[in-house]
């Protein structure tokens, strides 16, 4: 028989802490970034009906309920991204005896290839559809 | 001793992890870029529908969608665990892991039969 061992711990307990408090943010990130997901999913589903639906989830992303979850998604994925890539290391330990990598190298590489993705994702955007939204 | 789900539920979580670190915020910039770029939604449209034909385009397209769902019911279903939210293993597991494999397989489904 299973018995469980029951935590004496206050619901609460995260609130005392400025780490716990910190810790639970992180954690947070993840509610509006699934919204956003689903946003995007819906954005999958609108495109599989046509050009019509299409440009209604264009309108979406608009409103203003689109545009303050796009906000709060956007806060919640730079918090996400900076204390991502600062665990990395912690994680990513590359330690044998074939290779070795410091971690300080392993930090700077995930730091570099997260700001040329986000970055490159952006200008990749403009660059696709400058033309396009001159036309 | 039954065989643990962990290892694949942490590697789904940390892949859609690093993604989201990588292209995340990028992504959102870029939609939100969108409301002041796209004067002309039937061409984004056509410039979209010929990039998707590819299914490399598609898999890619799939994983920034799949991923992201993984990782966030991961962190959802630990923190309820953090705020004292309990249940049956098999009911929250099921709706977050369950949640994020039916969406997943349903976004599967509209990118392939475009």
């Amino acid at each position: 028989m299973r018995k469980p061992w029951q935590p004496q711990q206050p619901r609460n307990w995260w609130l005392r802490n400025p780490a716990y408090r910190r810790y639970m943010l992180r954690e947070a990130t993840a509610l509006p970034l699934l919204l956003y997901t689903l946003l995007l999913l819906a954005g999958i589903v609108q495109f599989s009906r046509g050009e019509a639906a299409f440009a209604t989830w264009l309108s979406w992303l608009q409103t203003p309920a689109g545009l303050l979850l796009q906000g709060i998604a956007l806060a919640a994925a730079l918090l996400h991204a900076v204390t991502w890539v600062a665990l990395v290391p912690k994680i990513l330990v590359i330690d044998s005896d074939r290779l070795r990598i410091d971690p300080r190298h392993v930090l700077r590489a995930h730091q570099l290839g997260a700001l040329a993705g986000n970055l490159g994702l952006i200008v990749a955007t403009l660059w696709l559809l400058w033309p396009t939204g001159g036309a | 001793m039954r065989r643990s789900h962990e290892p694949i539920s942490w590697s789904l979580f940390g892949a859609g992890g690093m993604l989201l670190a990588f292209i995340g915020p990028g992504l959102i910039v870029s939609t939100l870029l969108l409301a002041w770029l796209v004067q002309d939604p039937q061409a984004l449209y056509a410039t979209l529908h010929s990039g998707l034909q590819h299914p490399l385009v598609r898999l890619a397209t799939l994983a920034v969608i799949a991923l992201p769902l993984y990782h966030t019911a991961h962190r959802l279903y630990h923190g309820l665990h953090d705020l004292h939210i309990t249940g049956p293993t098999w009911l929250l597991g099921g709706v977050f892991y369950g949640g994020a494999t039916a969406l997943s397989a349903l976004c599967a489904f509209w990118l392939f039969t475009l």
